[in-house]
């Protein structure tokens, strides 16, 4: 006996609505993204000079400014096909000095910190970002910092001046992007960071953005992406040799929990549901 | 405590810790290479296995020579046989 699986109208329909959604997402973000690029690279000098004369800031401030306002431009293209969704993300929530510590899931999840409400933001991030050489140049005015090059010790003490002059810092705690959408291992130094420095934690959750262009895949597809920032933790609860280490097991497990949700949540909404990654 | 048991807690200790595969939890694994273990992963390990056998080696030098996991299990069986000797 043999099953054969027919689609019915409504699946063939939905099946290339989604497959034009693809292609039109391509044919409209790949070319967006290149140009909102290039303008950026072209304008920048200009407009760090401008903010220089206006604001009279440090360069990496300004830069860091320019790159956040690179990021809103993404979030505008990206929105048509993301139905987008923040929470705790409100001036009011999060303030700078802390340590923003999202989950990874995309090339792109750099991008969305656009989504940020302050703009200055160091990264603390993986050597690999800082070969492009088209970003390299902002990479490093911007003094984001390549952990993976430095040693502890130094990572700590320009982590340790950026909080003092009020920035935030952002790590990856797994380090990498996940391959199968579930949250990694969580590395410890942010967490030995705010335990040493009192700088709380922002836990954010990311989901979606591995739907919308995972590792290993060269095009965009369209997914309902949703960040979600949840409440700072205080270092204060963590002390001892362990602190670093309960901090990072309770945050971790505060995040998974969130992403669960979120992803559940995700499959119930009309426009969630039966998406995959491949 | 036998070896066995010895490897056997550590292996468990450090595959709870840094949540490692089972199959990678071989003798000649470098701590850097196939563990991913970074520098502070090195100092958290050391508190794991000080919890996990109640003993202080923070302070000893060999712990910087330490390449491999296998190093890791003749270290602790070394130190446990010396507080053995000494009790």
């Amino acid at each position: 006996m043999t099953f054969t699986k027919s689609l019915s109208a409504s699946e063939g329909l939905s099946l290339r609505q989604n497959k034009l959604a693809v292609l039109l997402m391509n044919l409209t973000v790949f070319p967006l993204l290149v140009l909102m690029t290039v303008t950026g690279i072209i304008i920048a000098f200009p407009l760090f000079i401008i903010f220089k004369i206006i604001t009279r800031q440090e360069t990496p401030r300004i830069i860091r400014i320019l790159v956040w306002i690179y990021g809103r431009a993404w979030l505008t293209i990206i929105r048509p096909f993301t139905g987008l969704q923040k929470e705790g993300l409100g001036k009011n929530d999060i303030k700078p000095p802390c340590i923003i510590v999202p989950n990874h899931l995309s090339f792109f999840d750099t991008f969305f910190m656009g989504a940020l409400p302050f703009t200055n933001v160091c990264f603390a991030i993986r050597s690999w970002p800082f070969k492009m050489f088209w970003y390299r140049p902002f990479m490093r005015a911007a003094r984001y910092l390549d952990v993976e090059s430095m040693a502890w010790e130094e990572t700590f003490e320009a982590c340790k001046k950026e909080l003092q002059r009020g920035g935030a810092l952002l790590f990856f705690p797994e380090a990498h992007r996940s391959r199968d959408g579930r949250l990694g291992r969580f590395h410890s130094g942010a967490f030995k960071l705010s335990v040493e420095t009192g700088a709380p934690v922002i836990p954010l959750c990311i989901t979606g953005t591995d739907e919308m262009y995972p590792p290993g895949r060269r095009h965009f597809k369209p997914a309902n992406i949703r960040l979600s920032a949840l409440p700072a933790v205080d270092p204060i609860g963590f002390s001892g040799p362990e602190g670093h280490m309960n901090m990072r097991h309770f945050v971790k497990e505060i995040m998974a929990q969130k992403i669960e949700e979120m992803k559940a949540e995700n499959v119930l909404s009309p426009s969630g549901g039966g998406r995959g990654r491949k | 405590m036998t070896n066995d048991e010895i490897i056997g807690i550590i292996n468990n200790a450090l595959m709870k810790e840094f949540e490692l595969d089972k199959e990678k939890m071989v003798p000649e694994a470098s701590l850097h290479d196939n563990l991913e273990l970074d520098s502070l992963d090195r100092v958290d390990m050391v508190i794991v296995l000080e919890n996990a056998f109640k003993f202080k080696i923070r302070e000893e030098k060999e712990i910087r020579d330490i390449r491999t996991l296998g190093d890791i299990h003749n270290f602790v069986i070394k130190k446990i046989r010396e507080v053995e000797r000494a009790s």
